[in-house]
């Protein structure tokens, strides 16, 4: 269902939508980050790459498991913590964080399920805005398999028509929210059509970086476990893991327990975000570490990225945002990575 | 919504046994569910033992799923929730969740000859199928066992393997020359190597450190093992338990849930990173 939002209209559509909690891309001292909306009428969709991607909403940074303490007669308890009811509608979410998030979905859908995961993801409602211009000069989806006008993983799909919005609705989930204020949009005319096609093209044009020849990468990963390269592009690697922290693909966990109390026994069991690039990551209690540097580390971040999640999901691990190139402290390409790849013997 | 896969089931220890004591101690552990439950487990597969405020650590199953009223675990002391487990007493309360990973096609090997080699608490992953071959020796053909530690003191299941000596057949060692020590002396890959175990219709299980396992395969290669004949397990870090969490990949496996069980065959197509 394609309609016509004006600019001017779009705060009336948001302040209908109080039943939600309603996300959009806010300025922070110069950085860009989802918070929820106070005063819609003070929206802005002309954000740069948030820090974070909409995955702090979907796959929070944090999030308690259960609840276990010791009861009066000293038996263990312990009582699970699901999520609570908190249906959320996201704006301006990017082609390439939205399908980000139907990745994680795959690794949190396969059997046995995440009941964390999808007690949040179910309520959640991705409203995209397409790329034009691209939000970050590193952008790359394109050869990630993406498009600054994709549809994958939203439930809406805006576009920015100069003094309106091209919204076209995909999903059951995204015609809710428009009828939640149907008498706000027009159909989009033959017009409007036209010249969202025009839009489309342009904003491809607008993407300048690129990874070439990346069907071959897989393949081409696969002979070089053993080779030298890693040990040169890790070098200058400080391993903060902001790479991997900031990727809006990236899944991995970790699982620990706090203590608020130790007689009697009182805490939680909580999953945090990981990194592959922290060398506890791996590490044996006997300290023995499968990856025990740098290189070995750089090396299984490309490796799951482009050859292991393509071989268990057929599907690369990135989708081309740019974030981990535009905020590595030490510049870290992973567009130059590849293309070096590709040419080595 | 299925069952939360991540909260533990409460079990009571009802047995600890002292199997190793000194710098490098290993006990093992009894435990029933406080709630009947339909926890089944098969060889070869691990669980993930929770001591509440310490977190959770993996462990294979050492009981063989022949025997249904209790699980065991035998467990070195070296990280914070095996030394948390150290410190416990019979009657205290632990959680668990699992069974994880795959198993040993114990079932396709009716009628061959099973050679077990073990190293230090690498006997643990091994005993489970061990006895089950065991319970059902009329199954399976000639049944050997060789295991060493670094000295006497190291040996697990000492009792048990005095007992099994009847049974089948059971060949020690000790890494260093010791007084009183009638046995094999030197490493479990040369034992190996001087016990030429025949190849013919025989599958090796072997488990133990990574180096120990490295190098039994190449004695049992000498020997005329083929890669299909020879299994392990691998072991890696692991939080998750259900190829979530990410970190006990080797290549585009997780051991959590493609493993721990492999044959040489398959893991030598995976990258060397164990």
């Amino acid at each position: 269902m394609e309609k016509i939002l004006t600019k001017k209209s779009f705060p009336a559509w948001v302040k209908k939508l109080q039943s939600y909690t309603v996300y959009s891309p806010e300025k922070q001292e110069n950085l860009w980050s989802y918070e929820v909306i106070q005063n819609p009428d003070k929206l802005n969709l002309e954000h740069l790459n948030t820090v974070l991607a909409p995955k702090k909403i979907t796959y929070p940074q944090r999030e308690i498991f259960l609840q276990f303490n010791t009861s009066k007669e000293g038996k263990p308890q312990i009582k699970e913590v699901l999520p609570e009811e908190h249906p959320a509608v996201i704006f301006g979410v990017r082609p390439c964080d939205a399908k980000a998030i139907t990745l994680t979905d795959k690794v949190f859908g396969e059997e046995p399920k995440d009941p964390y995961y999808w007690s949040r993801r179910n309520q959640t409602i991705l409203v995209g805005l397409t790329c034009n211009p691209p939000p970050s000069p590193n952008c790359f989806c394109l050869s990630v398999g993406g498009s600054p006008h994709s549809k994958e993983g939203l439930d809406i799909l805006m576009t920015d028509m100069g003094d309106k919005y091209h919204i076209d609705s995909l999903t059951k989930k995204g015609e809710k929210l428009i009828k939640a204020a149907e008498n706000l949009f027009k159909p989009a005319s033959s017009k409007d059509k036209k010249e969202l096609e025009k839009i489309q093209r342009e904003s491809e044009k607008k993407i300048k970086r690129e990874v070439k020849d990346i069907k071959n990468i897989p393949d081409k990963l696969k002979d070089m476990f053993e080779s030298p390269f890693w040990d040169e592009e890790a070098m200058s690697c400080i391993r903060c893991g902001i790479c991997t922290y900031l990727c809006p693909t990236c899944f991995c966990f970790d699982i620990t327990d706090e203590l608020t109390s130790t007689l009697p026994l009182k805490g939680k069991r909580v999953r945090t975000w990981d990194t592959c690039q922290f060398p506890d990551f791996t590490m044996h209690s006997s300290g023995h570490n499968p990856r025990p540097d740098k290189a070995s580390r750089l090396r299984q971040r490309m490796l799951h990225k482009f050859q292991y999640h393509v071989e268990n999901y057929q599907d690369y691990l990135c989708t081309g945002c740019g974030r981990c190139i535009s905020l590595c402290p030490m510049g870290i390409d992973i567009i130059e990575i590849l293309n070096k790849v590709r040419e080595h013997e | 919504m299925n069952e939360n896969i991540y909260i533990p089931k409460l079990a009571k220890i009802i047995k600890i046994k002292e199997e190793v004591s000194g710098s490098r101690p290993i006990k093992t552990f009894r435990t029933q569910f406080i709630e009947k439950n339909s926890f089944s487990h098969q060889c070869g597969q691990c669980a993930m033992l929770s001591v509440l405020g310490k977190g959770e650590s993996m462990i294979s199953i050492s009981s063989s799923p022949l025997e249904k009223d209790f699980l065991q675990f035998s467990i070195l002391k070296m990280g914070r929730v095996t030394s948390a487990l150290h410190e416990t007493e019979v009657g205290e309360t632990i959680g668990i969740r699992g069974p994880y990973g795959n198993n040993f096609p114990i079932e396709n090997w009716k009628g061959k000859n099973l050679i077990f080699i073990g190293g230090g608490i690498g006997l643990a992953p091994i005993w489970s199928v061990l006895h089950t071959a065991l319970k059902k020796k009329e199954d399976y053909g000639k049944l050997t066992l060789i295991y060493g530690a670094r000295t006497s003191k190291d040996l697990v299941f000492k009792e048990e393997l005095e007992k099994l000596n009847k049974k089948m057949n059971v060949h020690l060692s000790v890494d260093v020359e010791e007084k009183d020590w009638k046995e094999y002396v030197g490493f479990v890959p040369q034992n190996v190597t001087d016990k030429k175990p025949s190849p013919d219709n025989s599958i090796s299980i072997t488990c133990g450190p990574p180096i120990m396992i490295k190098f039994v395969i190449k004695a049992l290669e000498e020997l005329g093992f083929k890669d299909g004949q020879i299994y392990t397990t691998v072991e890696n870090k692991m939080k998750c338990g259900i190829g979530k969490c990410g970190r006990c990949n080797i290549g585009k496996h997780y051991i959590c849930k493609d493993g721990p069980v492999y044959s040489w065959a398959e893991l030598k197509t995976l990258p060397q990173e164990y």
